[in-house]
């Protein structure tokens, strides 16, 4: 009576919830769901929660999703976010500040990581010489822009980034729990993507 | 009346009771006992409500339904429950097109003994509260919640709680220091 439903469904269900159909599930994802593997329910319960989080708007939750899929260079994550995002409401534009976004944090990342590493009075005070003009107008705004900012800067491991737009975000008014929630999705995200 | 609700540490008392499982001729009803669900090692979580077609309830079984799959995900059987009979129950369930999907049996504890003992039964007409009961895999209480009869439940909360109760921090790394050991 009281039997489980098959991991089978789970895994595609983790995929439905990234905007993912896929008629087979990727190699990784498919050989935990042939062996049973627990963690599949934990996994779709992350993400789900993560993609639920209260203090972001289902559009920012997909465009932060979207962000994670362009820095972890999964393309069929990235096409399912994508469509989530533009299906709750989110423009063409935005879509493409939330890449471009992403881009400009890959350089930065591995440039102020440098910086910050050797700590040399010349490095840190040459100009960056690295164009960052999208920073001054995003379409998407300068708060949700801090935010993908960080997210991406969690995921590369740059300390001086992340410490820095931690303290934008609270200039801009950003509460604790919106920031935490905006990172545990990136993170969670990520945990998806190994798998596909 | 003096209510005492089953709360958090007790044990779920033991029942065997008549559900409404399927809408299908000749498989619409099962026995529930509290010792298949204990051997099945899952959770459980049992909701109640006051009384079989009437408004409120059809909304909040349906939303318990929309998030069947999530209570299966986190190991959990549900189960839904009211004083009704196991025959109103499938009347329901025939005559509302809401319900007519439902994926989880509907309890029918016509003789009222189990809501008594669980504490939940309004003076007046002896009808269910909405309760809700989290029990985990060892037979005992570790959430409840009593809405008045004309208060409707938030499903997600109820998920939420269930996420916190299945402690989802076990990895070393959230150590505090000082803290004992993680027994897990």
């Amino acid at each position: 009576m009281f039997a489980n439903n098959t991991t089978q469904d789970t895994a595609q269900q983790v995929l439905k919830v990234v905007g993912i159909s896929l008629p087979e599930a990727p190699a990784k994802l498919q050989a935990l769901a042939t062996t049973d593997a627990r963690y599949l329910k934990d996994l779709k319960i992350n993400v789900t929660n993560a993609l639920e989080a209260g203090t972001l708007e289902k559009k920012e939750a997909y465009l932060l999703g979207l962000a994670v899929a362009v820095n972890e260079k999964i393309p069929v994550l990235q096409q399912g976010l994508e469509q989530l995002a533009l299906a709750a409401g989110a423009t063409d534009k935005e879509v493409a500040d939330v890449v471009s976004c992403t881009s400009l944090m890959n350089a930065n990342n591995v440039y102020y990581r440098f910086r910050h590493f050797v700590n040399k009075e010349f490095y840190t005070t040459a100009p960056a010489g690295i164009r960052m003009s999208i920073m001054a107008n995003p379409v998407i705004g300068k708060e949700f822009f801090e935010l993908v900012s960080l997210v991406v800067s969690a995921l590369n491991g740059c300390e001086m980034c992340v410490t820095s737009h931690e303290e934008a975000l609270l200039k801009h008014g950003t509460g604790e729990q919106r920031i935490l929630d905006a990172v545990r999705l990136g993170a969670v995200i990520k945990s998806l993507g190994v798998l596909l | 009346m003096k209510n005492a609700v089953l709360s958090v540490g007790a044990e779920f008392p033991a029942f065997a009771k008549k559900a409404v499982v399927s809408i299908e001729k000749g498989k619409e009803f099962y026995d529930i006992t509290s010792e298949e669900i204990k051997g099945s090692g899952k959770w459980m979580v049992m909701f109640w409500w006051p009384k079989d077609f009437t408004f409120v309830c059809p909304t909040e079984i349906a939303e318990f339904n929309k998030h069947y799959q999530d209570f299966a995900d986190r190991d959990a059987i549900l189960i839904g429950a009211s004083t009704d009979s196991e025959f109103v129950h499938l009347a329901w369930r025939k005559d509302h097109e809401d319900l007519r999907g439902l994926q989880f049996p509907m309890l029918a504890d016509t003789s009222k003994s189990l809501a008594a003992e669980l504490g939940i039964l309004e003076a007046e007409e002896k009808i269910a509260y909405r309760a809700t009961f989290v029990v985990d895999p060892n037979g005992i209480v570790r959430w409840t919640s009593v809405y008045d009869l004309s208060v409707g439940r938030n499903v997600k909360e109820v998920l939420r709680v269930m996420d916190a109760l299945q402690t989802d921090e076990l990895c070393p790394c959230n150590w505090q220091k000082g803290e004992a050991t993680l027994n897990a």
